[in-house]
């Protein structure tokens, strides 16, 4: 298709999760699968709006006429998600946070921020609205295709997680319920769908490379906004995936096409993206001014000074050059940028001074699938045991060659503390004295042959080379 | 320099932007906050450098109005007073604003058509709760006085702030004896322009209750977290239990008089009230208030100067809340601390002590310990199991109505409006 002809113009709206505890109450940002201990029935009032007209999203719920019911953790939801208490202070962590991606985009950041309550009516919200603040406008980010303008970053909690539904009731879960998220606007400057997923990839690069948003399923989403010439803007929601974009932004420009050849209107409404690629209609376009302010809490006052000392974090092209410098082949270090644990790896390298980055990267990628082919056993190491084990290694304690084996009897289940003792690296004196040891003992096996008996009774306890020098 | 409504075009080093002007908060009077077509409200520092300029004006339309067709239904009037629950928000401006008339109340509750029909509103005044005192609940007791008079009338809704809506419970339950039909009072925990407002059920559930055989002061509102139905509690038995849950007001010592359901289904779970009748004649209307007095909660080490001093200011009347069973500081080691000589010398010059629970559940007992012995021949009427908030207000009514310090202390000890519940039920606790 000719997009140019086609006058298409698309924009994206970006969703990340922060790393920290939920926006308006001190609570964990924690998903959980165990079976909630709270339940809580509730009706939501459609409003009367400033016009005096009912929002026309808002009545389109109405028909539905559904009640809701919100399931919750006692351990890790309070009264706030549940809208039984008024909102904590903002979150200064996810305000900072937000702040730098903000100046990472070149946005134009206001001096004081004032949380707004937009109304939300699908039930996804126990208090009827979400809690969201505008902190910058006017940024762009740089592409192949040119610069993109980025219209807002936002601070917003983020709602329920739709559980299930039936025709009285829709269930939500409140372990997302206030989870601080940014959600940045582009410009509609995107003028073809491969454009599209570009963008997207550069946004989330951009985000990652600042440490400080979760990763993992559910902690990016992208809604896509599409229009042609004649046609109208339709929001596309739920895009979990980079590669659907340009599909979803083809397929809703010749949706759109078609509608426009039938010399019918395009409605401006919202539509979920399906796993094929195509939409389905989900509600209509909420009208325009659907915010009012969050008289709970006082205006936002943001601190230019301690912006203008944030430091702008590597990004992750110039962090790939670092670790090639620090000896790591191109392909391991692609590797660790985009990896879950990409903060955890580059912390080990300045932590672990005495151990070569390429260890610890290949111990990190490899180790896992090794002790499987060994033990034949799936395994899976946490960050807690990569860092316990490579601080032994660190510290001289046991020999690089050993790793696998200390990993092999880990993944048994066995104590650290009698792993080490078993693998204990041997001091140089005591070396010598093993190896005379090992010599009597076994002075009747010939020479050629003595060398590798002795390396096999030492493997994991000293430097190989070492004890070649020592035998010769 | 601007107002509200204006549009204004602003102009800053790198960038023009164009909005409306909103309201500024109180404490931020010096930002102009501009609505953008985003819906965001961008607050400004106006400096030198920014320029701004009025480009044109905001029309605000008013609400729309609302009347419904006349349904054969029975006749309330409600008596609004401020609070949470009949202030609506402009969504524009975000403005608070009380609601005016029975139009706007039914475009806010418009379930309330289907149930009732709306006589009159009246709205005496708009405070939020704790700005009230004994003037405001003179005042609304002849309103629902005047307004029970009317024979098409079946009930009345007083809608109120929630901080002390127990307090003006107590003071209509007095203020108003002999009732021939529901007064119910409400309050919202969730302010009116959100979708999870919870005074819409509680303001149904009400309805419900104007139509109910309960003659009685009742506070109607959320039962549970969920909305699902509503308690009708006796008003000198019933207490704010929570700063922000829906559930907030829970019975003390007693039971609820019913479970109402929005769908208009009435569980009555305590039988103990006065049935509806049809004259109104009997009702008296009573709203002498002597606000000369006090109370005053009793704390560990509480020097006893501070009940002298109000001894002193003569105050008539000083409602203690006292620990356990009903106890302050007898025997300290510390002697200057005991509560006993001076609370002697404040009977022995007429002033009226009061002990009410400061466990607010259960009754006082002044014989299970020496020291309350002590306390009870130095002259302290122990209330039982009056609530202190209930203790409060009636000590102004009986102060209000007698001189006579005997006549006095028999009142505060009797029954008037179910403050004084002989037989706590088990269930009463924490239910």
């Amino acid at each position: 298709m000719e997009y140019q002809k086609l006058g298409l113009k698309s924009g994206l709206e970006i969703h990340q999760h922060l790393d920290s505890h939920k926006l308006f109450c001190s609570c964990p940002s924690e998903i959980r699968q165990d079976k909630p201990n709270i339940m809580v029935r509730r009706e939501l009032r459609p409003l009367v709006g400033e016009t005096g007209k009912i929002d026309p999203a808002a009545l389109f719920e109405k028909k539905k006429r559904k009640f809701y019911i919100y399931e919750a953790y006692s351990d890790t939801t309070c009264l706030v998600e549940l809208d039984e208490e008024p909102p904590h202070p903002v979150n200064q962590d996810a305000l900072s946070a937000a702040l730098l991606i903000a100046k990472m985009l070149h946005c134009e950041i206001l001096d004081v921020a004032q949380v707004m309550r937009k109304t939300v009516v699908d039930g996804s919200d126990p208090s009827g609205f979400q809690r969201t603040m505008l902190i910058g406008m006017n940024g762009y980010i740089d592409t192949s295709f040119g610069k993109v303008g980025i219209t807002n970053v936002i601070l917003e909690e983020d709602a329920g997680r739709r559980i299930e539904e039936d025709k009285d009731s829709v269930t939500f879960r409140l372990d997302r319920m206030g989870i601080p998220e940014i959600e940045i606007g582009t410009a509609p400057d995107i003028k073809t769908p491969e454009q599209g997923k570009e963008l997207a990839e550069k946004i989330g690069m951009l985000l990652r490379s600042t440490g400080k948003v979760r990763r993992g399923i559910g902690t990016i989403r992208q809604d896509v906004n599409v229009s042609i010439t004649g046609g109208t803007r339709v929001e596309i929601k739920l895009v979990q995936e980079l590669e659907q974009i340009p599909k979803l932004i083809e397929k809703e420009a010749e949706r759109q096409l078609e509608i426009i050849r039938a010399g019918k209107k395009v409605p401006p409404e919202v539509r979920n993206a399906l796993p094929d690629g195509s939409t389905k209609f989900l509600r209509p376009m909420p009208g325009a001014a659907r915010m009012y302010p969050e008289t709970d809490i006082p205006l936002v006052k943001i601190d230019k000074e301690r912006l203008a000392r944030m430091k702008i974090p590597e990004s992750f092209e110039d962090k790939e050059k670092k670790f090639i410098k620090l000896g790591l082949s191109e392909d391991l270090a692609k590797q660790i940028v985009h990896d879950v644990r990409f903060s955890f790896i580059e912390s080990l390298f300045s932590k672990f001074k005495n151990v070569k980055p390429s260890v610890i990267a290949s111990a990190i990628f490899s180790i896992e699938s090794e002790v499987k082919r060994k033990t034949g056993k799936e395994v899976k190491f946490t960050n807690e045991q990569y860092d316990e084990v490579l601080n032994l290694l660190d510290k001289g304690k046991i020999a690089k060659e050993a790793l696998l084996d200390v990993f092999v009897d880990l993944s048994k289940g066995e104590r650290l503390d009698d792993i080490t003792k078993k693998f204990a690296k041997l001091s140089d004196t005591e070396l010598k004295k093993e190896i005379e040891k090992l010599k009597a003992q076994f002075k009747d096996i010939p020479k050629e042959k003595l060398q590798g008996v002795i390396m096999g009774k030492l493997r994991g306890k000293a430097d190989p080379k070492k004890i070649i020098e020592l035998l010769k | 320099m601007f107002k509200v409504g204006d549009r204004v075009e602003v102009k800053t080093k790198t960038e023009t932007f164009t909005g409306v002007v909103m309201p500024a908060p109180e404490e931020e009077k010096d930002l102009l906050i501009l609505k953008l077509s985003s819906g965001y409200n961008v607050p400004i520092k106006l400096t030198k450098e920014i320029s701004a300029i009025k480009i044109g004006e905001e029309k605000f339309e008013g609400l729309p109005t609302y009347r419904p067709p006349f349904k054969d239904l029975p006749f309330i009037s409600i008596i609004t007073t401020g609070g949470t629950i009949t202030s609506r928000v402009d969504y524009k401006t975000g403005a608070v604003a009380p609601l005016k008339s029975a139009d706007e109340l039914l475009l806010t509750v418009p379930e309330l058509h289907d149930i009732v029909n709306i006589k009159r509103i009246h709205q005496p005044f708009s405070l939020l709760s704790e700005d009230m005192s004994s003037v405001e609940w003179k005042k609304i007791a002849e309103l629902v006085e005047q307004e029970l008079k009317d024979d098409e009338i079946s009930g009345v809704i007083v809608t109120h702030g929630t901080d002390i809506l127990h307090y003006t419970a107590a003071a209509l339950s007095f203020m108003l004896k002999n009732l021939s039909k529901p007064v119910a009072i409400v309050g919202g925990q969730r302010s009116s322009d959100r979708g999870s407002f919870d005074g819409a059920q509680n303001l149904i559930c009400a309805a419900h209750y104007c139509k109910s055989e309960i003659a009685e002061v009742a506070i109607v509102m959320h039962a549970t977290e969920s909305d699902d139905y509503c308690f009708a509690t006796r008003g000198t038995k019933v207490r704010k239990m929570h700063t922000s849950r829906r559930d907030a007001f829970r019975p003390i010592n007693e039971l609820p008089f019913a479970k109402i359901w929005p769908s208009g289904k009435m569980e009555i779970i305590n039988k103990n009230f006065c049935p509806r009748r049809d004259h109104h004649a009997e009702t008296v209307l009573d709203t002498r208030f002597e606000s000369k007095i006090a109370l005053l909660r009793y704390f560990p080490g509480a020097d006893p100067e501070i009940f002298e001093n109000l001894v002193e200011k003569g105050y008539r009347g000083i409602v203690i809340e006292a620990t356990g069973l009903g106890h302050v500081a007898v025997n300290p080691l510390q002697k200057k601390n005991s509560w006993l000589p001076a609370i002697k010398a404040a009977v022995e010059k007429g002033i009226l002590v009061c002990f009410a629970p400061q466990t607010i559940y259960g009754r006082l007992d002044p014989f299970v310990y020496a020291n309350a012995r002590l306390l009870l021949n130095a002259g302290v009427i122990f209330l039982e199991d009056m609530l202190p908030e209930t203790a409060y207000v009636k000590l102004g009514i009986v102060l209000g109505r007698t001189k006579d310090i005997a006549q006095a202390k028999k009142l505060m000890l009797e029954n008037i409006s179910g403050e004084i519940n002989k037989r706590i039920e088990p269930e009463a606790f924490l239910y």
